[in-house]
């Protein structure tokens, strides 16, 4: 078999990374609750932020927050909306709602050549993932936060997906997993807050589950030390291990995590 | 602006793959050490073997990964990348109705396929031992990637294996000399070709070697010279130690009347031969340059078809055609030991033309005294 080099399928297969790993990657937090993605707390009115790996995320009033991966919504169209559904003292309730459109992107890997991560004898459907869930904060300390959260996915096909087109690695696999089996659970927790002066940490732990599958459960975990050399400003570092189970059996896996991250705050009129 | 960001991102998702590759628990492709140990295996129920044997028949068999005669992508021209379970197990039913018909105490396969997307995540080591009669195994991957990210191909272990009714008490995977006519990407997800050398425990026998070779089959430089060179190494060493070679060497027999199968391997969409051809040859086509190769095999060693026997009739020994419509067309399948075949034993099984691109090779080996 011949397998040529084609820097064009590598740009592809970059890019499917890029989106995995954005949509993974490190979270932060602040005591002002700026870089706290996966918290139940919404970005002040009027800021944003971006990473390298981290969507744009705005804060589009002071109970809604936006976000996009921008650059992937080119071929895999994506939106999520967080709302603060209640705020006291002793904890902070919001939810959030996400879809994405993988159709065009699964289509541009399903091909001949480098870069075909799925065989082009399939066809790809139009299909829709819908991710609702409740996310709830509560501040342990003044500086110290736990978060948990769970949520359903559900997605919408136009036709039947074949199970050859898995892709069988890690973060991918239970990420997709939910256009084979039509809807899955989420939960997880996370744990932040200040090491000292401007380091921060962030530890977590998020499961997947599936029905009518024997490829049920998927877990992640990850720890990052957080760096803010300033308010608008942000580098991260860390580790991500993932648990899976796979068609052919179940493996761990250990990945290095890094992120850099700007924020503007736009002025309120 | 987008395309800065672009620019900034490419390069660092490239380096997350570079990353994944050398921290990540399971590396995206096995690389092997020179010589490690093999995979051992043992069949689900164990069954009676002889203790008193004079002869031990042996069959090597390149099963094709049980895709039989579908027309893979790779390999024939054709347009199916990952077969359905049921397709492949089909297939390996085919082969265990084969083997049972022949019944072999020892079997050198190559292309077995151990939880690949292609064959329906199937361990075919296990289901092959657990379905037969034999009762011990050993493994030695040749392809082994968590992601094959070509034409789909996904995750993918395929390579040798040798089952036997005795008891195989060691085995080792030997590495053969990798392609050097490739770019280091595509050979970083290129197969790693091996001799896997077991040692089981023949009645009667206080040493005794089974050694399994797939060689290489594409390459257009001198991969193939310097990987037989290997083996003649690993040969020497064995001194007294009786042993059986089998295997898929990729190599014709000296003095066949024919070299040259660019023509009867092209897809239709290839030419070869003509002023502006580029290559000129198909890879693993033209064997003109490798005619001498298996010389020192047949000068040193005792094969189980002697040269003779089959230069006077070529046809009949031929064990491999990339065309199921076609007939057999040259012989790639072969059998030597350092000991005495039984005259006449061999057979090249060519009415098994649906069940592989090759019919399995057998001949019946005596026990030395």
């Amino acid at each position: 078999m011949n397998i040529n080099t084609d820097i064009k399928s590598i740009i592809c297969l970059s890019l499917f990374t890029i989106i995995i790993t954005v949509s993974t990657a490190a979270e932060s937090m602040d005591v002002n609750h700026n870089w706290q993605s996966e918290t139940a707390f919404i970005l002040p009115q009027k800021r944003y932020e971006i990473g390298l790996f981290q969507p744009l995320r705005y804060g589009y009033s002071e109970s809604v927050e936006l976000s996009i991966h921008p650059i992937i919504a080119l071929v895999m169209p994506n939106i999520s909306l967080k709302k603060s559904l209640a705020t006291r003292t002793d904890f902070i309730i919001s939810s959030r709602h996400a879809m994405y459109y993988p159709t065009p992107l699964l289509r541009l890997i399903s091909k001949e050549g480098i870069g075909g991560m799925i065989s082009p004898e399939f066809e790809i459907p139009h299909m829709i993932s819908l991710y609702n869930e409740i996310i709830l904060t509560k501040p342990l300390t003044d500086s110290h936060y736990f978060t948990i959260k769970s949520g359903l996915n559900l997605a919408v096909k136009s036709s039947k997906l074949d199970e050859r087109t898995t892709i069988d690695l890690p973060l991918i696999f239970p990420r997709l997993a939910v256009f084979y089996r039509g809807s899955g659970l989420r939960g997880g927790c996370d744990l932040t807050g200040k090491i000292f002066q401007n380091w921060k940490y962030l530890v977590d732990a998020d499961i997947f589950y599936f029905f009518n599958t024997d490829e049920k459960f998927a877990m992640e975990h990850k720890g990052m030390i957080l760096w803010n050399t300033s308010e608008n400003f942000q580098i991260s570092i860390g580790y991500k291990l993932t648990f899976c189970e796979y068609p052919f059996g179940n493996q761990w896996h250990l990945f290095p995590l890094m992120d850099i991250q700007w924020s503007r705050q736009l002025k309120i009129r | 602006m987008i395309l800065q960001i672009v620019k900034m991102r490419l390069p660092v998702s490239v380096l997350i793959i570079i990353c994944s590759l050398i921290f990540s628990c399971e590396p995206l492709v096995t690389k092997f050490e020179d010589i490690e140990k093999a995979e051992f295996y043992k069949a689900k129920n164990i069954s009676s073997v002889p203790n008193d044997v004079d002869t031990v028949v042996f069959m090597t068999w390149n099963i094709r990964f049980g895709a039989g005669r579908i027309r893979w992508f790779g390999d024939c021209c054709g347009d199916r990348v990952i077969l359905t379970e049921n397709e492949v197990y089909e297939n390996l039913e085919g082969l265990v109705q084969k083997i049972d018909e022949i019944k072999p105490d020892i079997i050198f396969l190559q292309e077995v396929d151990v939880e690949s997307k292609r064959t329906g995540y199937i361990d075919q080591v296990q289901w092959l031992l657990d379905h037969t009669h034999f009762n011990y195994g050993a493994y030695a991957s040749m392809w082994q990637a968590q992601v094959v990210p070509s034409d789909g191909l996904g995750r993918v272990n395929t390579g040798n294996a040798v089952l036997s009714r005795w008891k195989i008490i060691d085995a080792e995977r030997i590495q053969l000399p990798l392609r050097e006519d490739q770019d280091a990407l595509t050979q970083y997800f290129y197969l790693r070709r091996n001799i896997l050398k077991t040692e089981i425990e023949v009645p009667g026998l206080s040493e005794f070697c089974a050694i399994n070779i797939h060689m290489s089959a594409f390459c257009t430089d001198d991969t193939k010279e310097r990987q037989i060179i290997r083996l003649l190494e690993e040969l020497n060493n064995l001194k007294d130690a009786a042993f059986v070679l089998g295997g898929d060497f990729n190599l014709i027999p000296p003095g066949s009347d024919s070299v040259d199968f660019c023509d009867e391997d092209k897809c239709p969409d290839e030419s070869f031969h003509g002023a502006n051809d580029d290559p000129y040859h198909k890879e693993g086509s033209y064997f003109g340059d490798e005619i001498t190769l298996m010389q020192a095999l047949y000068d040193e060693y005792k094969p189980a078809l002697p040269l003779l026997k089959y230069q006077n009739n070529q046809d009949y020994y031929f064990s491999h055609s990339t065309d199921e419509a076609g007939f057999w067309d040259r012989k790639l399948d072969y059998l030597f030991s350092n000991y005495e075949w039984i005259d006449n034993s061999d057979s090249t099984h060519q009415e098994a033309r649906s069940l592989s691109d090759h019919a399995p090779v057998t001949a019946k080996w005596r026990i030395p005294k």
